[in-house]
C-alpha cells in the first residue's frame, strides 16, 4: 500500500505558543483514520496545514505525492475539505452554494446535475436543495457541509468534526456514510464521539497538547496499556491525555 | 478564468439576494434626483436672465448654462462621482471581510482555485454591482434629451454624455477597487467601509489640502488628486493622461490585493 498522506516532523508555532510539535505520521490510500484529542490539542490546526489553508512552520506534508506548500494547487485538486464551521454562504440556497463549490473544484457542466444529485442524496439533504442556507438546522447546515466537501468525488477527505451538531440518527447515517468512503478515499476524520471512531476507523491518532501521544490500531493500544480487548477507546483516551 | 467567473457570479448574486445593493441604488437615485432637479431649476433661472439681460451681461460662469450638456449632466457627472465614494465603500466592505467572518475564506483557500482568480473574480463581482448602481443615473441624460431641446439639433451633446459616463465607471471601478484591497486586510466589514472611506476622501481632496504646500509638492498633489483627473473626464475629454492614471490605481488595488491574500499561506 501507498501513503496517500505523508506527514513529517510537522510544526506550528504561533510566537510563543506551540500549536503541533513534530508530527509525523502517513495514511495509506483507502484508510480511515480517526484524529483524536482534547479540545485545542491541535487537530483542527493539522488539519488546516494539510488542506494548505495554514502554512507549516517547518516539517512537509504531501499529499498523493505532492508537497502542500510547493504543488497546493495539484494538492487542493486531491482534497475535499470540511472544516470546523462549515464554510456556508447564509444568502444562497443550498442547490445555488454546491453548485457555486462544484464549479470551482472543476466539475464539469454536463456533470453538474448528476454530481449534485449524488452528493445531496449521499448527505441526506435532497428535500432542503431549494431552501436558504440560512434557514436551516444546524444538522442540515452540517450535512451541507459534507456534501460540499464529497464534490467532485475526491480521493482524500479531511473531514473535521463531520458529526457535530446532528441527532443520534443522522449521527448513524453519518457513519454509515463515512465508513462507505473507506477503500476509495483516503479519510482523516476527527471527532469527539469516541464510539463514532470505534465503529469506522481502523487506526486513531490521538494528540495531546499537540503532541502525538498515540497512533495505532485501537486494539493494539489497548494492548499496549496492558489491558485487555474489553477496554474502551474512551478509556485509552483519557489515560493517554491525562498524563500531559 | 472559469473559476473568477464562477466567483464574479456568486458575488453578484450575494449581493441581489440582500438589502445592500438595493439601499445603495435607491440612496444613488435618491440623492441624485435631489441634484438633479435642483440642477433644472438653476438652469431654467439662468435661462429666463439670460432671455431678458442677454449672455453678454451675465457673470462669465453661467456661460456653462447655455446649453445642457454642461449645464445640468456634466454638473450631475460631478455630483455623482461624489456620491460614489460614499456609496462605493459600502459595496467593496463584504468582499473579503464576510468570506474572513463567515469561514468560507478556508473554502476559497482550500478549493483548487489560485489566488488571482479569487481576487479577479470578488472584483469583477463588485464592479458589476457598482455599474449597475451608476448605470441607473443614465436615466437623466436620457430625461433630459427626451424632453429637452435646443436652438443647435439634439439637445444632449451625446459624446460628451457618454464619455463623461463611462469616466464614470472608471471611478466607480478605482473605488471599489481600494475597497476590496482594504476588505481584504480586515475581517470587519464596517471597519473595513471605515477605513476606505479614510483613504478614499482625502485622495479625493488631496488638490484641495495641498493648496498651501510648496512646489514641487503642490503639483505631485494636484497630479495625485482623484478630483483633478475627474475634471476632465467627466467634462467628456478623452484625457489619456487621467484613463492611465485611474487604470494604475485600479491595478495595483489589485496586486496589493492579490498580495494579502497569497500572504495567507506564509503567514
Amino acid at each position: 500500500m501507498t501513503a496517500m498522506i505523508e506527514v513529517t516532523g510537522l510544526t506550528k508555532r504561533y510566537r510563543d505558543r506551540v500549536a503541533v510539535e513534530d508530527l509525523t505520521f502517513s495514511v495509506p490510500e483507502g484508510e480511515i483514520l480517526g484524529f483524536l484529542g482534547p479540545n485545542g490539542a491541535g487537530k483542527s490546526t493539522t488539519m488546516r496545514i494539510l488542506t494548505g489553508y495554514l502554512p507549516a512552520t517547518s516539517g512537509t506534508v504531501k499529499v498523493a505525492g505532492f508537497d502542500v506548500f510547493e504543488d497546493p494547487y495539484e494538492v487542493k485538486r486531491r482534497i475535499g475539505y470540511l472544516p470546523e464551521t462549515p464554510p456556508l454562504y447564509p444568502e444562497m440556497t443550498v442547490r445555488g452554494y454546491l453548485k457555486f463549490v462544484a464549479s470551482i473544484k472543476g466539475v464539469r457542466r454536463g456533470q453538474m446535475a448528476t454530481e449534485l444529485e449524488r452528493v445531496a442524496h449521499a448527505t441526506n439533504v435532497t428535500e432542503v436543495m431549494d431552501r436558504l442556507i440560512q434557514n436551516l438546522s444546524k444538522g442540515f447546515r452540517q450535512r451541507v457541509g459534507v456534501a460540499q466537501a464529497l464534490l467532485g468525488n475526491p480521493p482524500v477527505l479531511i473531514l473535521d468534526e463531520p458529526t457535530e451538531g446532528l441527532d443520534p440518527t443522522q449521527r448513524a447515517e453519518a457513519r454509515q456514510l463515512i465508513k462507505g468512503l473507506a477503500g476509495q478515499h483516503t479519510v482523516i476524520l476527527s471527532t469527539h464521539i469516541l464510539s463514532e471512531v470505534t465503529v469506522t476507523c481502523e487506526r486513531v491518532l490521538i494528540l495531546n497538547q499537540g503532541r502525538m501521544v498515540a497512533f495505532d490500531e485501537i486494539k493494539k493500544l489497548a494492548h499496549a496499556l496492558g489491558q485487555g480487548d474489553q477496554t474502551s477507546l474512551e478509556d485509552i483516551f483519557l489515560k493517554l491525555t491525562a498524563a500531559a | 478564468m472559469r473559476n473568477a467567473l464562477a466567483i464574479a457570479r456568486k458575488e453578484l448574486g450575494i449581493y441581489f439576494s440582500t438589502p445592500w445593493a438595493y439601499v445603495v441604488f435607491t440612496a444613488m437615485l435618491g440623492i441624485s434626483s435631489f441634484f438633479f432637479v435642483n440642477l433644472l431649476a438653476t438652469f431654467k433661472e439662468v435661462q429666463s436672465l439670460a432671455r431678458m439681460y442677454g449672455w453678454a451681461r451675465l457673470p462669465p460662469e453661467y456661460a456653462m448654462f447655455k446649453n445642457l450638456t454642461d449645464g445640468i449632466v456634466v454638473q450631475l457627472w460631478d455630483v455623482i462621482a461624489v456620491i460614489t465614494l460614499f456609496v462605493a465603500p459600502f459595496l467593496s466592505m463584504r468582499l473579503f471581510a464576510e468570506e474572513k467572518r463567515n469561514r468560507t475564506f478556508e473554502l476559497l483557500m482550500t478549493a483548487p482555485v489560485r489566488p488571482w482568480e479569487i481576487v479577479l473574480g470578488k472584483y469583477l463581482g463588485g464592479v458589476g454591482v457598482i455599474w449597475a448602481t451608476l448605470g441607473l443615473t443614465i436615466i437623466f441624460p436620457i430625461t433630459l434629451s427626451l424632453f429637452g431641446s435646443s436652438e443647435s439639433g439634439t439637445a444632449l451633446e451625446w459624446s460628451t454624455v457618454a464619455l463623461g459616463f463611462c469616466g464614470l465607471l472608471l471611478w466607480g471601478a478605482t473605488c471599489l477597487g481600494v475597497g476590496m484591497f482594504v476588505s481584504a486586510l480586515t475581517e470587519s466589514q464596517m471597519l473595513a467601509a471605515f477605513l476606505t472611506f479614510a483613504v478614499l476622501l482625502p485622495w479625493m481632496l488631496l488638490r484641495g489640502l495641498a493648496q498651501s504646500a510648496e512646489e514641487p509638492w503642490r503639483s505631485i498633489a494636484n497630479h495625485l488628486s482623484f478630483s483633478s483627473q475627474l475634471s476632465t473626464l467627466s467634462r467628456g475629454v478623452l484625457d489619456l493622461k487621467a484613463l492611465v492614471f485611474f487604470a494604475s490605481v485600479i491595478l495595483f488595488s489589485l496586486l496589493l490585493t492579490h498580495r494579502t491574500v497569497e500572504a495567507q499561506r506564509w503567514a
